[in-house]
């Protein structure tokens, strides 16, 4: 089994793009939290 | 309890005890013990992080803050995915690349041994006092709801954790989170199944939902403003949530050693990015699910009869009180409404929306028992706040574990008051390690002039440890006896120091120009000026939730360390 290295990025190239899917899958749930607080109101 | 919940309890309970003992083996220095020789997987790392956060009082009072006040409570969470990024770019290779044991050794490298000090103080006793309070608040609510004794509830929520804590380690501590969070989590998904499965045969999920939406139970998102504008004392919103929420998740996970010292045990930086990263992810939406269950615990009352009051033990202060008489009425003229109420409800329900000609006036019916009600519980809220009785008016708290004693099947209760405990386990050991290693490291190793063995820091390290968990047991029976204002006063001491933590740490990363003796000051002199803002804003003067003290704390200490040293460098 190989070791991690330090610049091990698991399933991307860079950890921007991490970083951009933490913040992404933010909006998408604030989104659905809105139309969920709409539609059930 | 039934004997299958003993059974049930008791199995899981010692059933954990032995597996962190199992998983004890560790190398007999400081390295193995507080940071389990630099290798956990980032999964572990995650459920360390997720474990040490969620306290058992998360469980019993997220279900009943929803039921009480809606969802909104989630958004206190949006700014914690944002802190994740923040501190994967900034703090983490830091302090991976200085390898320090705890977050305030960087403070000596960038600074001087006073900030590091100092920080690492404010860590101790603000970390210590709130653990303290974290052991006897569920030990309150369930010695109230299930008649123990509150010295042996603090003694098994507090100390049995000790005992694999104290042998362990941080690998003791680690392992053991990952078997309780298994174990809470099937229990809460248990719950949620059974609360739908309680609900009336014409009730489903989706149903229940609609029940409670058009109660306002599902007011997930709010803006905080009204006709006067925004609500800075309003604590739950969308700007708050995002900015205080922020604030706070960047100081709790960047400067807060029970935290940093999960993530410093990864094997490696990338380890330590993917597991924070990675609840960033899931923890808004395991915050969601645990307020939908109160959500859910709603819609089941609205079909059964809801306790006047859920925390029998303040209605049997009362009954002992001047209001006893006066109680007994109250309580009749209530279950009566309480009749009608779901009665009423059962049959518009069933009805369907449809145009059934009774659905007029038994919605006008539904609508006054429900006025009732409220009075009814108002009533007896008024007379639990007077001098004379003493007594608490907030029973938010037990709700969620009021439901589970009184409509789950036997065996299942048992498993639900375990997650409780082991709820309280995987976060007090966690902090009980990180304690322990501050005060070995930042205090008893900085400050000693004899060089000692790795053997002897070992066993230091197990003593601190033990010494620490038996100060927060004793600060839980202290909280016990003074009552219910310091367990208030003291949920708000992170905000109190977590804000200023922060300034120091942000100044440390980001102003590199800025010296010791500047962010030193900086940091007395805002402290100071939070504590006296939470002073106002107890007393009325100043209208400011907590939350945003972590922003004054944070921004506060970054400004005047920069003026400061503006100061500084202009004298001659």
């Amino acid at each position: 089994m190989n070791e991690p290295t330090e610049d091990d990025v698991p399933l991307f190239k860079k950890w921007s793009t991490w970083y951009a899917l933490v913040i992404g899958f933010l909006l998408l749930l604030i989104l659905l939290f809105n139309f969920l607080t709409k539609h059930f109101s | 309890m039934s004997r299958p919940d003993w059974i049930v309890l008791i199995l899981t309970l010692l059933g954990m005890i032995a597996y962190g003992l199992y998983k004890s083996r560790t190398s007999r220095d400081m390295e193995g013990y507080f940071l389990n020789n630099r290798q956990t997987p980032w999964f572990m790392v995650l459920l360390g992080i997720m474990g040490t956060q969620a306290s058992a009082v998360t469980f019993l009072s997220a279900p009943g803050q929803a039921y009480t006040d809606g969802m909104r409570f989630v958004q206190y969470y949006f700014g914690l995915p944002l802190a994740m990024v923040v501190l994967c770019i900034t703090f983490v290779p830091v302090f991976h690349r200085l390898k320090v044991f705890t977050a305030y050794e960087f403070l000596e490298q960038r600074f001087d041994l006073k900030t590091r000090t100092l920080t690492s103080f404010l860590f101790l006793l603000q970390r210590g006092l709130s653990t303290g309070i974290s052991i006897s608040a569920p030990s309150i609510i369930l010695s109230s709801l299930l008649g123990w004794d509150i010295v042996w509830t603090n003694i098994f929520m507090g100390g049995l954790l000790i005992i694999y804590t104290v042998t362990g380690g941080a690998k003791a501590v680690a392992y053991t989170q990952q078997l309780q969070l298994i174990v809470i989590f099937g229990g809460m998904c248990v719950a949620g199944y059974m609360v739908v499965h309680l609900l009336p045969a014409h009730i489903g999920f989706s149903e229940a939902l609609h029940i409670g939406g058009k109660a306002g139970k599902l007011n997930i998102i709010t803006t905080g403003v009204s006709e006067k504008g925004f609500d800075w004392n309003d604590r739950y919103n969308m700007l708050s949530g995002v900015i205080g929420g922020f604030f706070l998740a960047l100081s709790y996970f960047g400067t807060d050693q029970s935290q940093v010292g999960r993530y410093l045990t990864a094997r490696s930086l990338s380890e330590s990015r993917l597991g924070l990263l990675m609840n960033g992810l899931v923890k808004v939406p395991m915050q969601f699910l645990i307020l939908l269950l109160g959500v859910l615990v709603f819609a089941f009352y609205q079909f059964n009869r809801e306790p006047v009051f859920f925390n029998q033990s303040q209605i049997d202060l009362l009954a002992k009180s001047k209001y006893g008489d006066s109680l007994v009425l109250v309580k009749r003229a209530y279950d009566v409404a309480e009749t009608q109420r779901i009665k009423e409800r059962t049959f518009l329900s069933a009805a369907g929306g449809q145009a059934v000609a009774d659905v007029g006036p038994a919605e006008q019916r539904l609508q006054i028992a429900e006025r009732q009600k409220g009075v009814y519980k108002a009533t007896i809220r008024r007379w639990l706040k007077d001098k004379d009785v003493g007594g608490d008016d907030n029973d938010t708290n037990y709700i969620f574990l009021r439901f589970v004693m009184d409509f789950l099947p036997r065996g299942l209760i048992g498993l639900l008051i375990a997650v409780i405990f082991l709820a309280a386990w995987g976060s007090i050991a966690a902090t009980l390690n990180s304690l322990s290693s501050c005060t070995i490291v930042d205090f008893h190793r900085r400050f000693s002039r004899k060089p000692m063995t790795p053997e002897k820091e070992f066993r230091l390290s197990r003593f601190y440890t033990f010494l620490w968990g038996a100060f927060c047991v004793a600060v839980a029976q202290l909280a016990y006896n003074l009552g219910n204002s310091l367990i208030e006063t003291v949920n708000v001491l992170g905000s109190l120091f977590y804000g200023v933590i922060l300034g120091i740490f942000l100044v440390a990363f980001y102003r590199k120009k800025v010296g010791g003796v500047a962010v030193f000051t900086s940091a007395l002199i805002i402290e100071t000026g939070v504590i006296v803002l939470n002073v106002l804003s107890r007393k009325g003067i100043v209208h400011l939730s907590f939350l945003w003290f972590n922003v004054v704390g944070a921004i506060g200490v970054v400004v005047l360390a920069e003026l400061i040293q503006v100061c500084i460098k202009k004298r001659p």
